[in-house]
Protein backbone atom coordinates (compact mmCIF):
# COMPACT_ATOMS: atom_id res chain seq x y z
CA UNK A 1 0.00 0.00 0.00
CA UNK A 2 1.10 3.29 -1.15
CA UNK A 3 0.34 6.66 1.02
CA UNK A 4 -1.43 9.09 -1.03
CA UNK A 5 -3.37 12.87 0.19
CA UNK A 6 -6.36 13.79 -1.75
CA UNK A 7 -6.90 17.88 -0.99
CA UNK A 8 -10.47 18.33 0.37
CA UNK A 9 -11.94 21.69 -1.39
CA UNK A 10 -11.08 23.92 0.79
CA UNK A 11 -7.62 23.22 -0.63
CA UNK A 12 -5.50 23.12 2.53
CA UNK A 13 -6.55 20.18 4.86
CA UNK A 14 -5.37 16.94 3.02
CA UNK A 15 -7.39 13.41 3.49
CA UNK A 16 -4.85 10.51 3.51
CA UNK A 17 -5.24 6.96 2.44
CA UNK A 18 -2.84 4.11 2.23
CA UNK A 19 -1.60 3.79 5.63
CA UNK A 20 -1.76 2.06 8.73
CA UNK A 21 -0.11 4.89 11.71
CA UNK A 22 -0.72 2.17 14.43
CA UNK A 23 2.36 -0.37 13.33
CA UNK A 24 5.96 1.14 13.29
CA UNK A 25 6.54 3.51 10.57
CA UNK A 26 9.52 3.76 8.01
CA UNK A 27 11.60 6.73 8.22
CA UNK A 28 10.15 6.93 4.53
CA UNK A 29 6.50 7.00 5.57
CA UNK A 30 7.24 9.44 8.52
CA UNK A 31 9.14 11.80 6.03
CA UNK A 32 6.21 11.61 3.42
CA UNK A 33 4.06 12.18 6.93
CA UNK A 34 5.63 15.37 7.27
CA UNK A 35 6.26 16.37 3.60
CA UNK A 36 2.34 16.35 3.85
CA UNK A 37 2.01 18.35 6.89
CA UNK A 38 4.36 21.47 5.00
CA UNK A 39 1.86 21.59 1.95
CA UNK A 40 -1.49 21.01 3.62
CA UNK A 41 -1.44 22.12 7.62
CA UNK A 42 -3.81 19.57 8.30
CA UNK A 43 -4.01 15.65 7.43
CA UNK A 44 -6.40 13.53 8.12
CA UNK A 45 -6.38 9.99 8.52
CA UNK A 46 -9.50 7.31 8.95
CA UNK A 47 -10.23 3.92 10.52
CA UNK A 48 -6.79 4.03 12.73
CA UNK A 49 -7.83 2.29 15.91
CA UNK A 50 -5.21 3.64 18.09
CA UNK A 51 -5.25 2.98 22.39
CA UNK A 52 -3.00 5.42 24.21
CA UNK A 53 0.19 3.60 23.69
CA UNK A 54 0.24 3.34 20.29
CA UNK A 55 -1.01 6.82 19.86
CA UNK A 56 1.73 8.02 21.53
CA UNK A 57 4.24 5.64 20.31
CA UNK A 58 3.56 6.67 16.22
CA UNK A 59 3.65 10.34 18.12
CA UNK A 60 6.86 10.29 19.13
CA UNK A 61 7.73 9.79 15.21
CA UNK A 62 7.64 13.78 15.17
CA UNK A 63 9.67 14.78 17.58
CA UNK A 64 9.43 15.42 21.56
CA UNK A 65 5.93 15.06 23.69
CA UNK A 66 4.47 17.93 25.37
CA UNK A 67 2.79 17.41 28.83
CA UNK A 68 -0.65 18.31 28.48
CA UNK A 69 -0.96 21.50 30.13
CA UNK A 70 -4.82 20.70 31.65
CA UNK A 71 -2.92 17.45 32.91
CA UNK A 72 -0.08 19.53 34.59
CA UNK A 73 -3.03 22.36 36.00
CA UNK A 74 -4.99 19.29 37.75
CA UNK A 75 -3.84 17.15 40.13
CA UNK A 76 -3.26 13.30 40.25
CA UNK A 77 -6.46 12.76 41.17
CA UNK A 78 -8.32 14.69 38.61
CA UNK A 79 -6.53 13.11 35.84
CA UNK A 80 -8.17 10.40 33.89
CA UNK A 81 -4.96 9.78 31.30
CA UNK A 82 -0.90 10.07 31.18
CA UNK A 83 0.69 13.41 31.46
CA UNK A 84 1.21 13.74 27.72
CA UNK A 85 -1.93 12.66 27.00
CA UNK A 86 -4.05 15.82 26.46
CA UNK A 87 -8.02 14.62 27.89
CA UNK A 88 -9.90 15.83 24.84
CA UNK A 89 -13.20 14.79 26.53
CA UNK A 90 -16.03 15.48 28.77
CA UNK A 91 -15.78 12.79 31.35
CA UNK A 92 -14.37 12.90 34.87
CA UNK A 93 -12.26 10.53 36.14
CA UNK A 94 -15.05 7.59 36.55
CA UNK A 95 -16.19 7.81 33.04
CA UNK A 96 -19.09 9.73 33.95
CA UNK A 97 -20.18 12.91 32.28
CA UNK A 98 -19.42 16.07 33.67
CA UNK A 99 -21.84 18.20 35.17
CA UNK A 100 -22.69 21.51 33.93
CA UNK A 101 -20.72 23.65 36.31
CA UNK A 102 -18.14 21.35 36.28
CA UNK A 103 -14.86 23.43 36.59
CA UNK A 104 -13.11 21.26 34.35
CA UNK A 105 -15.74 21.48 31.95
CA UNK A 106 -16.16 25.14 31.85
CA UNK A 107 -12.37 26.04 31.05
CA UNK A 108 -12.52 23.23 28.53
CA UNK A 109 -15.43 25.61 26.91
CA UNK A 110 -12.58 27.55 25.87
CA UNK A 111 -11.66 25.36 23.02
CA UNK A 112 -14.71 27.02 21.23
CA UNK A 113 -12.12 30.31 20.48
CA UNK A 114 -10.19 29.92 17.87
CA UNK A 115 -6.31 29.02 18.70
CA UNK A 116 -3.34 27.47 18.13
CA UNK A 117 -2.40 24.89 20.66
CA UNK A 118 0.20 25.63 23.32
CA UNK A 119 0.47 28.97 22.10
CA UNK A 120 0.81 30.15 25.90
CA UNK A 121 4.21 28.41 26.49
CA UNK A 122 7.79 29.78 25.47
CA UNK A 123 8.25 26.85 23.13
CA UNK A 124 4.90 26.57 21.76
CA UNK A 125 3.32 23.57 19.79
CA UNK A 126 4.45 21.80 16.60
CA UNK A 127 1.88 19.01 15.46
CA UNK A 128 -1.18 17.96 17.48
CA UNK A 129 -2.56 14.60 17.05
CA UNK A 130 -6.27 14.08 17.74
CA UNK A 131 -7.58 10.66 17.86
CA UNK A 132 -11.61 9.69 18.05
CA UNK A 133 -12.37 7.18 20.56
CA UNK A 134 -15.95 8.11 21.21
CA UNK A 135 -17.87 10.80 18.94
CA UNK A 136 -21.12 12.36 19.65
CA UNK A 137 -24.03 11.83 17.67
CA UNK A 138 -24.36 15.74 16.44
CA UNK A 139 -22.30 18.50 16.75
CA UNK A 140 -18.52 18.68 18.14
CA UNK A 141 -17.12 19.25 15.16
CA UNK A 142 -13.32 21.03 15.09
CA UNK A 143 -13.18 23.58 12.42
CA UNK A 144 -9.09 24.36 10.72
CA UNK A 145 -8.06 27.97 9.74
CA UNK A 146 -5.16 28.27 7.22
CA UNK A 147 -3.16 30.89 8.02
CA UNK A 148 -0.41 31.15 5.32
CA UNK A 149 -3.38 31.89 3.12
CA UNK A 150 -4.93 34.37 5.35
CA UNK A 151 -1.57 36.01 5.84
CA UNK A 152 -1.02 36.03 2.05
CA UNK A 153 -4.79 37.47 1.71
CA UNK A 154 -3.67 40.88 3.50
CA UNK A 155 -2.61 43.58 1.61
CA UNK A 156 0.68 45.02 1.46
CA UNK A 157 0.29 47.72 3.81
CA UNK A 158 -1.29 45.39 6.24
CA UNK A 159 1.65 43.07 6.11
CA UNK A 160 3.83 45.94 6.38
CA UNK A 161 2.14 47.04 9.70
CA UNK A 162 2.31 43.66 11.56
CA UNK A 163 5.52 42.26 10.13
CA UNK A 164 7.53 42.96 13.36
CA UNK A 165 4.81 42.89 15.87
CA UNK A 166 5.16 40.73 18.89
CA UNK A 167 2.03 40.04 20.87
CA UNK A 168 1.40 38.54 24.49
CA UNK A 169 -0.22 35.08 25.23
CA UNK A 170 -1.53 33.31 28.32
CA UNK A 171 -3.84 30.29 28.76
CA UNK A 172 -5.52 32.89 31.08
CA UNK A 173 -6.53 35.74 28.59
CA UNK A 174 -8.33 33.09 26.40
CA UNK A 175 -10.50 31.49 29.63
CA UNK A 176 -10.92 35.24 30.58
CA UNK A 177 -12.79 36.07 27.36
CA UNK A 178 -15.38 33.69 28.40
CA UNK A 179 -15.36 34.63 32.17
CA UNK A 180 -13.55 32.16 33.33
CA UNK A 181 -11.12 33.91 35.46
CA UNK A 182 -7.46 33.51 36.65
CA UNK A 183 -8.74 32.69 40.11
CA UNK A 184 -10.22 30.04 38.93
CA UNK A 185 -7.10 28.24 38.06
CA UNK A 186 -6.27 27.88 42.09
CA UNK A 187 -3.00 29.39 43.71
CA UNK A 188 -1.04 26.55 42.82
CA UNK A 189 -1.37 27.34 38.50
CA UNK A 190 -0.87 30.96 38.99
CA UNK A 191 2.80 30.56 37.69
CA UNK A 192 1.66 28.89 34.77
CA UNK A 193 -0.46 32.08 33.86
CA UNK A 194 2.65 34.41 32.93
CA UNK A 195 2.44 35.97 29.66
CA UNK A 196 4.87 34.92 26.91
CA UNK A 197 5.83 36.61 23.78
CA UNK A 198 5.68 35.74 20.24
CA UNK A 199 6.00 36.78 16.88
CA UNK A 200 2.59 37.96 15.08
CA UNK A 201 4.37 36.53 11.69
CA UNK A 202 5.78 33.31 11.22
CA UNK A 203 8.15 32.17 8.32
CA UNK A 204 8.54 28.67 7.79
CA UNK A 205 11.59 27.84 6.65
CA UNK A 206 10.65 24.41 5.06
CA UNK A 207 7.90 26.11 2.96
CA UNK A 208 9.36 29.45 2.24
CA UNK A 209 5.68 30.85 3.50
CA UNK A 210 4.60 33.09 5.96
CA UNK A 211 1.65 32.60 8.32
CA UNK A 212 -0.36 34.67 11.16
CA UNK A 213 0.35 33.52 14.52
CA UNK A 214 -3.00 33.97 16.07
CA UNK A 215 -4.61 32.73 18.87
CA UNK A 216 -7.06 33.32 21.45
CA UNK A 217 -4.09 33.32 24.14
CA UNK A 218 -3.30 36.29 23.30
CA UNK A 219 -4.12 39.12 25.13
CA UNK A 220 -2.03 42.57 24.08
CA UNK A 221 0.45 43.77 21.87
CA UNK A 222 3.93 44.82 23.30
CA UNK A 223 3.70 48.34 22.88
CA UNK A 224 0.02 48.66 22.33
CA UNK A 225 -2.59 50.00 24.48
CA UNK A 226 -4.47 47.05 25.85
CA UNK A 227 -7.47 48.02 24.21
CA UNK A 228 -6.41 49.18 20.60
CA UNK A 229 -4.60 45.36 20.67
CA UNK A 230 -7.34 43.13 21.73
CA UNK A 231 -9.60 45.31 18.85
CA UNK A 232 -6.89 44.68 15.99
CA UNK A 233 -6.84 41.12 17.43
CA UNK A 234 -10.65 40.71 17.15
CA UNK A 235 -10.45 42.37 13.33
CA UNK A 236 -7.37 40.30 12.16
CA UNK A 237 -8.84 36.58 13.26
CA UNK A 238 -12.01 37.86 11.54
CA UNK A 239 -10.60 38.40 8.36
CA UNK A 240 -8.19 34.88 9.38
CA UNK A 241 -11.53 32.99 10.08
CA UNK A 242 -13.40 33.46 7.22
CA UNK A 243 -15.28 30.74 5.45
CA UNK A 244 -12.94 31.05 2.68
CA UNK A 245 -9.97 29.88 4.93
CA UNK A 246 -11.30 27.00 6.81
CA UNK A 247 -12.02 23.48 6.57
CA UNK A 248 -14.45 21.66 8.99
CA UNK A 249 -13.61 18.18 10.10
CA UNK A 250 -17.02 15.99 10.56
CA UNK A 251 -15.41 13.70 13.46
CA UNK A 252 -16.17 9.27 13.19
CA UNK A 253 -14.63 6.89 15.59
CA UNK A 254 -11.07 6.20 14.77
CA UNK A 255 -10.11 9.32 12.70
CA UNK A 256 -6.45 10.88 13.95
CA UNK A 257 -6.14 14.25 12.28
CA UNK A 258 -2.85 16.07 12.42
CA UNK A 259 -2.42 19.89 12.13
CA UNK A 260 0.50 22.25 12.74
CA UNK A 261 -0.28 24.41 15.32
CA UNK A 262 2.85 26.92 13.01
CA UNK A 263 0.29 27.74 10.44
CA UNK A 264 -3.45 27.37 11.22
CA UNK A 265 -5.54 27.56 14.23
CA UNK A 266 -8.66 25.40 15.17
CA UNK A 267 -11.77 25.21 17.30
CA UNK A 268 -14.27 23.37 18.72
CA UNK A 269 -17.67 23.04 18.16
CA UNK A 270 -20.79 22.85 20.17
CA UNK A 271 -22.36 19.41 20.54
CA UNK A 272 -25.28 18.03 24.03
CA UNK A 273 -22.09 17.76 25.91
CA UNK A 274 -24.64 16.93 28.89
CA UNK A 275 -26.03 14.42 27.67
CA UNK A 276 -23.79 12.41 24.94
CA UNK A 277 -19.93 11.39 24.97
CA UNK A 278 -17.20 12.83 23.23
CA UNK A 279 -14.33 11.42 24.10
CA UNK A 280 -10.79 12.35 21.98
CA UNK A 281 -7.56 12.21 22.92
CA UNK A 282 -4.46 14.66 21.77
CA UNK A 283 -0.77 13.93 21.68
CA UNK A 284 0.91 17.10 21.28
CA UNK A 285 4.61 17.85 19.67
CA UNK A 286 6.81 20.34 20.87
CA UNK A 287 7.90 23.03 18.45
CA UNK A 288 11.99 23.77 17.66
CA UNK A 289 12.36 27.09 19.60
CA UNK A 290 11.07 30.36 20.76
CA UNK A 291 9.12 32.55 17.71
CA UNK A 292 10.45 35.97 19.21
CA UNK A 293 13.70 35.50 18.26
CA UNK A 294 12.98 33.80 14.96
CA UNK A 295 14.73 35.27 12.08
CA UNK A 296 12.50 36.89 9.76
CA UNK A 297 13.44 35.77 5.68
CA UNK A 298 12.56 38.63 3.62
CA UNK A 299 9.92 36.65 1.01
CA UNK B 1 -40.11 66.41 -4.20
CA UNK B 2 -40.93 63.10 -3.99
CA UNK B 3 -39.46 61.12 -1.87
CA UNK B 4 -37.46 58.45 -3.29
CA UNK B 5 -36.27 54.97 -1.14
CA UNK B 6 -33.40 52.77 -2.71
CA UNK B 7 -32.16 49.64 -0.95
CA UNK B 8 -28.66 49.36 -0.35
CA UNK B 9 -28.65 45.66 0.36
CA UNK B 10 -30.37 42.69 -0.37
CA UNK B 11 -32.44 42.35 2.87
CA UNK B 12 -32.09 45.41 4.83
CA UNK B 13 -30.84 48.91 4.89
CA UNK B 14 -32.18 51.52 1.91
CA UNK B 15 -31.07 55.48 1.36
CA UNK B 16 -33.71 58.07 0.99
CA UNK B 17 -33.72 60.95 -0.65
CA UNK B 18 -35.99 63.88 -1.93
CA UNK B 19 -36.34 64.81 1.63
CA UNK B 20 -34.91 68.23 3.28
CA UNK B 21 -34.68 66.91 6.95
CA UNK B 22 -32.75 70.35 7.76
CA UNK B 23 -36.34 71.81 7.65
CA UNK B 24 -39.92 70.61 9.77
CA UNK B 25 -41.47 67.64 8.73
CA UNK B 26 -44.59 67.46 7.92
CA UNK B 27 -46.57 64.36 9.53
CA UNK B 28 -46.39 62.46 6.56
CA UNK B 29 -43.36 62.91 5.57
CA UNK B 30 -42.43 61.56 9.34
CA UNK B 31 -44.96 58.93 8.79
CA UNK B 32 -42.99 57.91 5.85
CA UNK B 33 -39.67 57.81 7.22
CA UNK B 34 -41.17 55.37 10.26
CA UNK B 35 -42.58 53.21 8.10
CA UNK B 36 -38.83 52.98 5.82
CA UNK B 37 -37.53 52.11 9.64
CA UNK B 38 -40.04 49.22 9.99
CA UNK B 39 -38.95 48.17 6.70
CA UNK B 40 -35.47 48.44 6.22
CA UNK B 41 -34.21 49.45 9.67
CA UNK B 42 -31.39 50.95 8.43
CA UNK B 43 -31.94 54.83 6.64
CA UNK B 44 -29.24 56.99 5.00
CA UNK B 45 -29.82 60.57 3.93
CA UNK B 46 -27.15 61.60 2.24
CA UNK B 47 -26.27 65.58 1.64
CA UNK B 48 -27.97 67.02 4.75
CA UNK B 49 -25.89 69.73 6.05
CA UNK B 50 -27.75 69.65 9.79
CA UNK B 51 -26.61 71.83 12.45
CA UNK B 52 -26.87 70.27 16.10
CA UNK B 53 -29.87 71.88 16.47
CA UNK B 54 -31.33 70.73 13.69
CA UNK B 55 -30.32 67.54 14.13
CA UNK B 56 -32.14 67.27 17.51
CA UNK B 57 -35.17 68.58 16.07
CA UNK B 58 -35.24 65.97 13.32
CA UNK B 59 -34.65 63.59 15.87
CA UNK B 60 -37.18 64.77 18.45
CA UNK B 61 -39.99 63.54 15.35
CA UNK B 62 -39.21 60.29 16.32
CA UNK B 63 -39.60 60.15 20.24
CA UNK B 64 -37.84 61.37 23.65
CA UNK B 65 -34.08 61.75 23.06
CA UNK B 66 -31.94 60.01 25.45
CA UNK B 67 -29.09 61.37 27.10
CA UNK B 68 -25.86 59.57 26.51
CA UNK B 69 -23.87 57.69 29.18
CA UNK B 70 -20.99 58.71 27.88
CA UNK B 71 -21.97 62.08 28.91
CA UNK B 72 -23.28 61.68 31.64
CA UNK B 73 -19.96 59.73 32.47
CA UNK B 74 -18.21 62.92 32.20
CA UNK B 75 -16.62 65.91 34.10
CA UNK B 76 -18.68 68.55 32.25
CA UNK B 77 -15.32 70.84 31.41
CA UNK B 78 -13.84 67.59 29.20
CA UNK B 79 -17.55 67.43 27.13
CA UNK B 80 -18.00 69.13 23.89
CA UNK B 81 -21.07 69.57 23.96
CA UNK B 82 -23.33 71.42 26.42
CA UNK B 83 -26.24 69.48 25.71
CA UNK B 84 -26.30 65.92 27.05
CA UNK B 85 -28.63 64.52 24.04
CA UNK B 86 -25.79 64.94 21.64
CA UNK B 87 -23.61 61.98 21.91
CA UNK B 88 -20.06 62.98 20.84
CA UNK B 89 -18.66 60.30 18.53
CA UNK B 90 -15.46 61.61 17.12
CA UNK B 91 -11.78 61.47 18.06
CA UNK B 92 -10.91 65.05 19.50
CA UNK B 93 -9.62 65.29 22.76
CA UNK B 94 -12.51 66.81 25.01
CA UNK B 95 -13.33 70.49 24.40
CA UNK B 96 -9.99 71.43 22.22
CA UNK B 97 -9.45 70.96 18.67
CA UNK B 98 -6.38 68.28 19.68
CA UNK B 99 -6.65 64.94 18.44
CA UNK B 100 -6.82 62.31 21.51
CA UNK B 101 -3.41 60.92 22.03
CA UNK B 102 -3.06 57.19 21.74
CA UNK B 103 -3.54 55.93 25.46
CA UNK B 104 -6.55 58.79 25.75
CA UNK B 105 -8.96 56.76 28.25
CA UNK B 106 -11.70 58.57 25.90
CA UNK B 107 -10.06 56.45 23.14
CA UNK B 108 -10.11 53.51 25.17
CA UNK B 109 -13.61 53.44 26.12
CA UNK B 110 -14.46 54.47 22.10
CA UNK B 111 -12.56 51.39 21.18
CA UNK B 112 -15.10 49.35 21.96
CA UNK B 113 -17.51 50.20 19.41
CA UNK B 114 -15.61 48.07 17.41
CA UNK B 115 -17.33 45.29 18.64
CA UNK B 116 -20.86 44.65 17.53
CA UNK B 117 -23.60 46.22 19.98
CA UNK B 118 -27.01 47.28 20.16
CA UNK B 119 -26.78 51.14 21.46
CA UNK B 120 -28.21 51.41 25.09
CA UNK B 121 -28.80 47.85 25.64
CA UNK B 122 -27.31 48.39 28.80
CA UNK B 123 -30.32 50.09 30.05
CA UNK B 124 -33.41 48.74 31.35
CA UNK B 125 -35.01 50.41 28.62
CA UNK B 126 -32.44 50.33 25.12
CA UNK B 127 -32.79 52.95 22.51
CA UNK B 128 -34.81 52.63 19.65
CA UNK B 129 -33.16 54.51 16.89
CA UNK B 130 -30.45 56.14 16.72
CA UNK B 131 -29.25 59.15 14.36
CA UNK B 132 -25.47 59.68 13.42
CA UNK B 133 -24.78 62.20 11.25
CA UNK B 134 -21.00 62.88 9.65
CA UNK B 135 -19.84 66.05 10.06
CA UNK B 136 -15.87 65.28 8.92
CA UNK B 137 -14.70 62.03 7.80
CA UNK B 138 -11.86 60.24 7.72
CA UNK B 139 -9.90 59.81 3.91
CA UNK B 140 -10.14 55.87 4.79
CA UNK B 141 -11.59 53.56 7.09
CA UNK B 142 -14.07 54.27 9.90
CA UNK B 143 -16.83 52.80 8.37
CA UNK B 144 -19.96 51.97 10.13
CA UNK B 145 -21.56 48.56 9.70
CA UNK B 146 -24.99 47.35 10.18
CA UNK B 147 -26.27 43.55 10.63
CA UNK B 148 -29.98 42.99 10.37
CA UNK B 149 -30.77 40.22 13.44
CA UNK B 150 -34.48 39.64 11.43
CA UNK B 151 -32.53 38.26 9.11
CA UNK B 152 -29.83 36.40 11.10
CA UNK B 153 -32.91 35.28 13.22
CA UNK B 154 -35.25 34.06 10.32
CA UNK B 155 -32.20 31.79 9.33
CA UNK B 156 -31.92 29.91 12.24
CA UNK B 157 -33.08 26.10 12.02
CA UNK B 158 -36.29 25.56 14.30
CA UNK B 159 -34.56 23.82 16.89
CA UNK B 160 -31.79 26.65 17.81
CA UNK B 161 -35.04 29.13 17.28
CA UNK B 162 -36.92 26.84 19.83
CA UNK B 163 -33.72 26.91 21.89
CA UNK B 164 -33.47 30.78 22.07
CA UNK B 165 -37.58 31.36 22.42
CA UNK B 166 -37.34 32.38 26.34
CA UNK B 167 -33.69 32.92 26.83
CA UNK B 168 -32.95 36.01 29.04
CA UNK B 169 -29.58 37.99 28.83
CA UNK B 170 -27.83 40.43 31.11
CA UNK B 171 -26.07 43.60 29.65
CA UNK B 172 -24.10 46.05 31.38
CA UNK B 173 -21.24 48.94 29.73
CA UNK B 174 -18.67 46.85 31.96
CA UNK B 175 -19.33 43.78 29.59
CA UNK B 176 -18.32 45.15 26.42
CA UNK B 177 -15.25 47.19 27.57
CA UNK B 178 -13.80 44.08 29.85
CA UNK B 179 -13.88 42.54 26.51
CA UNK B 180 -11.43 44.88 25.17
CA UNK B 181 -9.41 44.85 28.98
CA UNK B 182 -11.25 48.10 29.63
CA UNK B 183 -12.44 49.06 33.10
CA UNK B 184 -10.76 52.19 34.00
CA UNK B 185 -14.29 53.82 35.18
CA UNK B 186 -14.54 57.42 36.69
CA UNK B 187 -15.49 56.73 40.54
CA UNK B 188 -18.70 57.23 41.48
CA UNK B 189 -21.20 55.20 38.63
CA UNK B 190 -22.26 52.06 40.16
CA UNK B 191 -25.76 52.36 39.67
CA UNK B 192 -24.93 52.90 36.06
CA UNK B 193 -22.78 49.66 35.27
CA UNK B 194 -25.29 47.16 37.32
CA UNK B 195 -26.48 45.01 34.52
CA UNK B 196 -30.25 45.02 33.52
CA UNK B 197 -31.94 41.71 31.44
CA UNK B 198 -33.41 41.67 28.39
CA UNK B 199 -34.94 38.93 26.28
CA UNK B 200 -32.97 37.23 23.39
CA UNK B 201 -35.62 37.10 21.00
CA UNK B 202 -37.78 40.11 20.73
CA UNK B 203 -40.88 40.88 18.50
CA UNK B 204 -41.10 44.44 16.85
CA UNK B 205 -44.05 46.26 18.31
CA UNK B 206 -45.12 47.77 14.55
CA UNK B 207 -43.65 45.16 11.73
CA UNK B 208 -44.19 41.90 13.97
CA UNK B 209 -41.03 40.35 13.02
CA UNK B 210 -39.14 38.60 15.69
CA UNK B 211 -34.67 39.23 15.35
CA UNK B 212 -32.22 38.75 18.11
CA UNK B 213 -31.71 41.00 20.61
CA UNK B 214 -27.54 40.54 20.92
CA UNK B 215 -25.27 42.97 22.03
CA UNK B 216 -21.87 42.75 23.10
CA UNK B 217 -22.81 44.69 26.32
CA UNK B 218 -24.16 41.16 26.88
CA UNK B 219 -22.24 39.59 29.60
CA UNK B 220 -24.20 36.35 30.75
CA UNK B 221 -27.68 34.43 30.36
CA UNK B 222 -29.38 33.99 33.65
CA UNK B 223 -29.80 30.52 34.56
CA UNK B 224 -26.40 29.42 32.34
CA UNK B 225 -22.70 28.85 33.44
CA UNK B 226 -21.19 32.41 32.52
CA UNK B 227 -18.36 30.28 30.19
CA UNK B 228 -21.27 28.42 28.60
CA UNK B 229 -23.06 31.74 27.99
CA UNK B 230 -19.94 33.60 26.44
CA UNK B 231 -18.99 30.71 24.04
CA UNK B 232 -22.90 30.04 22.55
CA UNK B 233 -23.35 34.21 22.32
CA UNK B 234 -20.10 34.17 20.40
CA UNK B 235 -21.19 31.52 18.33
CA UNK B 236 -24.38 33.06 17.83
CA UNK B 237 -23.07 36.68 16.76
CA UNK B 238 -20.72 35.13 14.73
CA UNK B 239 -24.08 33.73 12.50
CA UNK B 240 -25.97 36.90 12.90
CA UNK B 241 -23.00 38.75 11.49
CA UNK B 242 -22.15 36.53 8.75
CA UNK B 243 -21.83 39.61 5.56
CA UNK B 244 -25.00 38.27 3.92
CA UNK B 245 -26.55 40.06 6.94
CA UNK B 246 -24.48 43.04 7.20
CA UNK B 247 -24.23 46.16 4.96
CA UNK B 248 -21.02 48.77 5.50
CA UNK B 249 -21.66 52.25 5.07
CA UNK B 250 -18.69 54.48 3.93
CA UNK B 251 -19.54 57.94 5.29
CA UNK B 252 -19.68 61.12 2.89
CA UNK B 253 -20.01 64.78 4.61
CA UNK B 254 -23.42 65.51 5.36
CA UNK B 255 -24.47 61.91 5.84
CA UNK B 256 -27.42 61.18 8.03
CA UNK B 257 -27.89 57.43 8.87
CA UNK B 258 -30.34 56.17 11.24
CA UNK B 259 -30.95 52.60 12.20
CA UNK B 260 -33.15 50.40 14.79
CA UNK B 261 -31.53 49.39 17.76
CA UNK B 262 -34.25 46.64 18.69
CA UNK B 263 -33.80 44.94 14.65
CA UNK B 264 -29.74 45.86 13.96
CA UNK B 265 -26.13 45.66 15.50
CA UNK B 266 -23.77 47.43 14.28
CA UNK B 267 -19.92 48.69 14.64
CA UNK B 268 -17.55 50.97 13.80
CA UNK B 269 -14.75 50.11 11.85
CA UNK B 270 -10.69 51.03 12.30
CA UNK B 271 -9.53 54.45 10.89
CA UNK B 272 -6.15 56.53 11.43
CA UNK B 273 -7.58 57.79 14.33
CA UNK B 274 -4.04 59.41 15.57
CA UNK B 275 -3.78 61.17 12.36
CA UNK B 276 -7.03 62.02 10.81
CA UNK B 277 -10.25 63.57 12.49
CA UNK B 278 -13.83 61.28 12.21
CA UNK B 279 -16.58 63.74 13.62
CA UNK B 280 -19.90 62.57 14.05
CA UNK B 281 -22.60 63.50 16.18
CA UNK B 282 -25.10 61.01 17.56
CA UNK B 283 -28.89 61.14 18.84
CA UNK B 284 -30.88 58.31 19.93
CA UNK B 285 -34.43 57.65 20.77
CA UNK B 286 -35.94 56.09 23.84
CA UNK B 287 -37.20 52.39 22.95
CA UNK B 288 -40.53 51.49 23.11
CA UNK B 289 -43.06 49.02 22.72
CA UNK B 290 -40.83 45.74 23.29
CA UNK B 291 -41.57 42.80 25.68
CA UNK B 292 -38.07 43.54 26.60
CA UNK B 293 -39.79 45.06 29.84
CA UNK B 294 -41.80 42.40 30.46
CA UNK B 295 -38.37 40.33 31.06
CA UNK B 296 -36.80 42.85 33.85
CA UNK B 297 -40.24 43.51 35.37
CA UNK B 298 -40.32 40.03 36.04
CA UNK B 299 -36.73 39.35 37.07
CA UNK B 300 -37.17 42.64 39.40
CA UNK B 301 -39.70 40.63 41.40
Amino acid sequence: MTMSIRPYQTGFAGEVAGINLTQALTPAQVAAIDAGMDQYGVLVFHDQRFDDETQLAFSRNFGELEVSSGAEMSRPEQRRLKMEMADISNLDTNNNLRAASDRMRLTALGNRLWHSDASFRAIPAKYSLLSARVVPGSGGNTEFADMRAAYDALDAAAKAEIEDLITEHSNAYSREQIGFTRVDYGAENQDKLRPVRHRLVRYNPATGRKSLYLSAHIGTIVGWPVPEARAFIRDLMEHATQPRFVHVHVWRPWDLVIWDNRTTMHRARRYNDLTEVRDLRRSTIRGDGPTAEQAQHAA
Amino acid sequence: MTIVTRPLHPVFGAEMTGLDITKPLTKAEVATIEAGMDEYAVLAFPDQPLTDDQQMDFSANFGELEITLAGQMAKPEDRRFQTLELGDISNFAGNSNKLRERDDRRRMYALANRLWHSDASFRAVGAGYTLLHARIVPSVGGNTEFADMRAAYDALDDATKAELEDLVCEHSIVFSREQIGFADYNQGHDDKLRPVQHKLVITHPVSGRKSLYLSSHIGGIVGWPVPEARAFLRDLTEHATQRQFVYSHPWRVGDMVMWDNRTVMHRATRFRDLEEVRDLRRTSIKGTGLEVHVASAMAAE
